[in-house]
């Protein structure tokens, strides 16, 4: 079929869904001088019309014949260019869309919510409100754009958001070392550090994702979506392979923005941030945008291996970078002594679950299973995520400490916010049946299978296990045992622990119900399949007749391995098999207490070893600093003191120096005295006079 | 369609403020500070006119250029020497508008900065010539008359540098003076060379007098004039002078020589190479313009890696600037229309950007009395404007969306890539080594912010130290300069047609005529 931009008033919505925030971000400064009251709920206020317009969206995906939906203003036309004459502005509205706006400005609201209570009394709110309205407008842009260029801007104004507020501390005050710096020593950073080191590290990415942008514009001539989907059965096949690399490319900016291996380092670290900023733009949305970007640039990359198979290659990269990425960071999150960065390392091992599921999809012609896979486990991890997150907010608001051995014990003080958290981390475990982790981390795995792909199957299994085992102990590290010295200490000087206020413990209620009902919803035996199967059934119909995949089918061929009702049991038998092991040696030792896990690990032995090394985050910390960030620092300064002071200006100098010397020296023959010049003009006299006679001669 | 310009405008842009720069000079005793004031209205009157060309070019898009030619100088021996022509086009009225606006707004912190200073009414008769030379420089298409101007934009900024100066300022003006002259020495060369060659100095004619002329000489020419401007552009291995020079400046005049000068030389490059030489430009052997993207290259990279290394705030962004000359140096090198307007755009927004962060480390020099980066720290929540604008500057440096730099390195990369994808016209071909040179240009601007994102952090954030622990926000004539830049990048960069538009038309046509 062919794909006309549209103008219509349902797509209204679409508009006003990310500009809404972004006139709240302006009118904050505004506000701040009226009164500080105006200020704060005018920001919560326009986030809320932002999650209205998204719902108003929904409808829409009944109706997927419709769809797409894209309508395109123009921007910047210039003359005489081959390609890039013409950037429109427009906004695409898809079931990918309208899934990740919805999940983007719901979650989003309830957190602005929640930061109404938690952001009390700071100093810096109007710098707050403005960024997170910024950062929320920016994150809708993201999702609507239709064309790199536009999305550019909103991932690049995300990025800014994430630097700015997970440096919201900027003081860096020694005093705040429990609230807001992060890690210990010797990887203890303040938190205007780790906004430098989150910048520029998916900056690193981003540049990558600039190449690739660039060289598919130079090649294709044209920056957006539908018409590159369009296009690239049309492009010359003896020129395909600049494809490859470029993809490749463009895959760097997720693996930035997602925090993927090797660009994982800066997530964990920007949890200096408040925990609001950490829930909404480091755990539930922003990460996501990575993911969100592949599965926008699926169709274009799954369309061009039907003419050109080494394309192929790009979704084996997306998969084995992301089932790699989960596992890594999931035995960090073992050792993490701090509660928000053990949820830190969870979520970039999910995000590795979701690029798993999005990587194998391309390789298989059922590609909807996997990237209903992705989708489904971004929307249900972006719910228990932020009511996580939200959880730990209020733990560490109440025990006044970031770490994991200053709380403990605090179940009958914070009921609600315990059982919160208990539901939703048996959500990121996987508990079967009634929590939506469970279906969408299953179809992750269901899809790895079905793919033929053994060896990433067992890596996300076992990352699995790994899952039930640091929710456990995170679970019972923060709430189960005795009272830690900590508390104490805070109860001696009449501190004491209770309940979050209403409008913190409200939201992540919302989520914990959310994440139940998901679960729920996601029972297969329903009709449709739950809401996994009637994904399935969504973007199946939609994407199968985006054009180049309605008749490209029978191009690619996979041999299926296991049949798919085996492959169904085999997903279910073994993920509820990693589930008991990992959750039960937990439970033995965190929460039964029957093994002290300090005398387990000893003091050396191997166990001491590779605690270490989980603990030290594989050393890809270290290693980065060292090789990238201090090298470049030495060198620069090395290049400085010789290249530039000692070679290229010396030179200057020692020219200058040479002619003044020259010059110096022939000035000794200008002594001033009358007899040396009468000499020497009857000598050039005497010089002269020869010449001439020789010439005349 | 080129309208002759009736009215004197583009001359009047130019001359008047070089007779108020004597006006200055007279009255500068008697009028005291107030002399800031009358340069500052001259300027204006000077900017609201290259503003309304610029203006009357976006909206006619008919409109090629607007020309004003006087007669000059006879014709000796045969070769005519040409008419003093102005012309305004999309290339050139884009960058004499960058440096009106400067100019003007720089005139206006100058009445703040140097209110304690000697002898400001010389200061600001030099600060008229210069702005005269620079805004002449760039309207004027003679290359007699160009060399002229090139030459009346040194003098007074030597001598700015080497009265108003910090540090060892005679020294380092002499060193400025030196380097600057020697280059224009060889772009003298060049140019007469030009002249007894295509018999004629009107860039618009040589391409003309060189049909039929050796491709070696040519280059050699190329060559002589290129060094003249590199070395004003400060393009690696020729740089040297400009950290002395940018960091011992008074401030003032450092966000001028930074932003508006140097970048002269890219567009004079631009102008004189592709006007004047195109067969220069489709060169096979040597593939001349490769060679210019690797130095441009080195020269990116180079001043990337010195930034990060420097202490003095003033000498990184000296260093940044040269940076940054290799990006414009790219786009020109790129052979493309989109990477030729990327170089201009980048000449916009590194004058906006470049001139808001020298004038905030004039801020800081003004409040704190040091340059040194150690000092400073925690100065955020007190100097929250200066906070911003800083923000902004580096982050336009790196190409951020929002900021017309976003569209300058878009731009340049695209155009480099294009090229290097799908060759241009049938004259260069595709060639992958070029493919490698773009993606290594585009990996070199994690440098630029690094050192950007770095700075701002060692000053705004953290503890305040001793020096900074009682500070406050700056004079309001020193803020309101800067925030007026920062909303133009702002503007700009949410939509850069307003100065892009006129540009390609220009530039297309320009690259339609070599192909």
């Amino acid at each position: 079929m062919a794909l006309v931009p549209v103008v219509g008033i349902e797509t209204i919505p679409a508009w006003l869904c990310w500009l809404f925030p972004m006139i709240g971000a302006f009118l904050t400064p505004l506000l701040a001088k009226i009164n500080p009251k105006a200020r704060d709920y005018g920001a919560v206020l326009f986030s809320f019309l932002a999650a209205l317009m998204t719902i108003m969206l929904i409808p829409l995906i009944f109706n997927v014949e419709e769809l797409p939906k894209w309508e395109i203003l123009p921007w910047i036309e210039l003359e005489g260019f081959p390609v890039l004459s013409k950037i429109e502005f427009g906004i695409l509205v898809d079931p990918l869309s309208i899934i990740m706006a919805n999940v983007v400005a719901v979650i989003s609201f309830l957190i602005m919510v929640y930061s109404l209570g938690y952001m009390k009394g700071e100093s810096g709110l109007t710098r707050y409100w403005f960024f997170m309205n910024f950062f929320i407008g920016n994150m809708l842009l993201l999702v609507m754009s239709e064309n790199f260029v536009q999305t550019l801007f909103g991932w690049e104004g995300v990025g800014l958001c994430s630097y700015a507020l997970i440096g919201f501390w900027y003081r860096d005050a020694k005093e705040d070392y429990l609230k807001c710096w992060v890690g210990e020593p010797p990887e203890a950073y303040p938190p205007s550090h780790c906004g430098m080191k989150a910048f520029i590290t998916t900056r690193i990415g981003d540049i990558s994702l600039l190449i690739g942008i660039v060289i598919i514009v130079a090649f294709t001539g044209t920056l957006s979506y539908m018409e590159l989907i369009e296009k690239v059965e049309h492009l010359p096949h003896e020129f395909m392979w600049i494809l490859v690399p470029a993809a490749i490319l463009l895959f760097g900016g997720p693996i930035g923005k997602s925090a993927q291996l090797p660009l994982m380092e800066w997530l964990p670290d920007a949890m200096a941030g408040p925990t609001t900023v950490s829930a909404l733009i480091h755990a539930a949305t922003m990460v996501k945008a990575g993911v969100y970007l592949v599965g926008r640039v699926f169709p274009i990359m799954y369309v061009a291996s039907k003419f050109y198979p080494e394309m192929i290659s790009f979704f084996y990269v997306v998969a084995w970078i992301g089932v790699i990425t989960a596992f890594v960071a999931g035995t960090q999150a073992m050792t993490s002594n701090e509660i928000k960065k053990v949820l830190a390392y969870s979520t970039v091992s999910q995000l590795g679950y979701m690029m798993l599921a999005l990587g194998v999809a391309g390789t298989t012609v059922e590609f909807f299973l996997g990237y209903t896979a992705g989708v489904f486990h971004l929307m249900s991890h972006a719910i228990f995520k932020a009511a996580l997150f939200l959880t730990a907010g209020a733990v560490i608001h109440a025990v006044e400490s970031r770490f994991l051995h200053h709380m403990g014990g605090i179940k009958k003080e914070m009921p609600i916010t315990f059982w919160s958290m208990t539901l939703t981390a048996f959500s990121l475990m996987g508990v079967p049946v009634l929590f939506s982790g469970f279906w969408s981390k299953d179809l992750v795995l269901e899809s790895t299978l079905l793919a033929g792909q053994p060896i990433m199957f067992t890596l996300a299994a076992i990352t699995a296990a790994i899952t039930a085992f640091y929710s456990v102990r995170m679970l019972s590290l923060t709430f189960l045992g005795k009272k830690s010295e900590h508390i104490h200490e805070l109860e001696h000087e009449g501190h004491h622990i209770h309940e979050a206020p209403k409008v913190m413990w409200v939201p992540y209620f919302i989520l914990a119900v959310a994440t139940l009902a998901f679960g729920i919803g996601g029972i297969t035996l329903l009709p449709f399949g739950g809401i996994g199967g009637w994904l399935e059934h969504t973007f199946e119909s939609y994407l199968s007749k985006l054009p180049g995949m309605e008749h490209s089918f029978a191009l690619l061929e996979t041999e299926v391995t296991v049949p798919k009702d085996m492959a169904v049991l085999i997903t279910i038998g073994t993920s509820l098999t990693v589930l008991a092991i990992g959750a039960f040696i937990a439970y033995k030792i965190y929460v039964q207490r029957a093994i002290d896990p300090v005398k387990l690990i000893g003091s050396k032995g191997i166990l001491k070893s590779l605690w270490n090394f989980l603990f030290r985050r594989w050393y890809i910390n270290a290693f980065f600093y060292k090789v990238f960030v201090d090298s470049t620092i030495s060198f620069s300064k090395w290049a400085l003191k010789y290249i530039e002071l000692g070679g290229i200006d010396k030179f200057n100098y020692v020219l200058a120096n040479a002619i003044k010397g020259f010059s110096n020296r022939f000035r000794r023959t200008h002594t001033g005295f009358l007899n040396y010049n009468i000499i020497g003009m009857i000598t050039g006299f005497i010089l002269l006079l020869i010449i001439v006679y020789m010439v005349m001669v | 369609m080129i309208l002759e310009d009736k009215s004197f405008m583009l001359f009047q842009a130019i001359i008047i403020p070089a007779v108020f720069s004597v006006v200055a000079l007279v009255l500068g005793k008697r009028l005291r500070e107030k002399t800031g004031l009358l340069s500052t209205i001259v300027l204006l009157y000077s900017t609201a006119l290259i503003g309304y060309v610029q203006l009357k070019l976006f909206l006619e898009p008919g409109l090629e250029a607007i020309e004003a030619s006087y007669l000059w100088l006879p014709d000796i021996g045969g070769i005519s020497l040409g008419s003093f022509t102005l012309r305004a086009d999309g290339l050139s009225i884009p960058i004499a508008l960058v440096i009106a606006i400067l100019c003007t707004l720089i005139s206006i912190y100058s009445i703040k900065y140097m209110e304690h200073e000697h002898a400001l009414g010389q200061y600001f008769a030099l600060y008229l010539l210069y702005a005269s030379g620079m805004i002449g420089t760039v309207l004027v298409t003679n290359l007699a008359a160009f060399f002229l101007f090139f030459e009346l934009m040194l003098i007074p900024s030597w001598a700015l540098i080497g009265v108003w100066g910090t540090g060892m300022k005679e020294r380092i003006a002499f060193k400025y003076f030196m380097f600057t002259e020697a280059g224009a020495l060889s772009l003298l060369a060049g140019i007469v060379a030009t002249g007894f060659i295509a018999k004629t100095f009107e860039i618009f004619k040589v391409s003309q007098g060189m049909i039929g002329i050796d491709l070696g000489i040519q280059i050699a020419i190329v060559v002589a004039i290129l060094l003249g401007l590199f070395v004003k552009m400060a393009i690696f291995p020729l740089h040297t002078w400009l950290p002395d020079a940018h960091a011992e400046a008074p401030t003032p005049i450092s966000a001028l020589l930074s932003p508006a000068m140097i970048g002269i030389g890219g567009y004079a490059s631009i102008r004189i190479i592709y006007t004047g030489f195109p067969d220069v430009v489709k060169a096979q052997t040597p593939q001349f313009m490769l060679i210019l993207s690797v130095l441009a290259l080195i020269t990116m990279t180079y001043g990337g890696y010195m930034a990060l290394a420097q202490d003095d705030i003033k000498r990184l962004l000296a260093f940044s600037s040269i940076s940054q000359m290799g990006y414009m140096l790219f786009g020109i090198a790129s052979v493309s229309t989109i990477g030729l307007v990327g170089a201009v755009l980048l000449y916009v927004s590194h004058g906006l950007g470049k001139a808001i962060l020298f004038l905030v480390s004039g801020v800081l020099i003004h409040e704190f009395k040091t340059r040194s980066i150690k000092e400073l720290g925690g100065l955020a929540p007190k100097m929250p404007y200066t906070a911003i604008a800083t923000l902004i500057g580096f982050l336009g440096l790196m190409g951020f969306p929002y900021i017309i730099g976003f569209w300058a390195e878009l731009y340049i990369f695209t155009g480099a890539m294009y090229t290097a994808l799908q060759g241009f016209g049938h004259i260069i071909e595709p060639n992958s080594i070029r493919v490698l040179i773009t993606a290594l240009a585009i990996v070199a601007s994690i440098l630029t912010a690094s050192y950007g994102l770095w700075t701002v952090r060692r000053v705004f954030y953290g503890q305040p130290t001793e020096k900074t622990s009682h500070a406050k926000e700056g004079s309001m004539m020193m803020i309101i300069p800067i925030m007026i830049l920062a909303a133009l990048s702002l503007i700009l960069g949410v939509y850069p047609g307003l100065m892009a538009s006129s540009v390609s038309r220009y530039i297309s046509e320009l690259l339609g005529s070599i192909s």
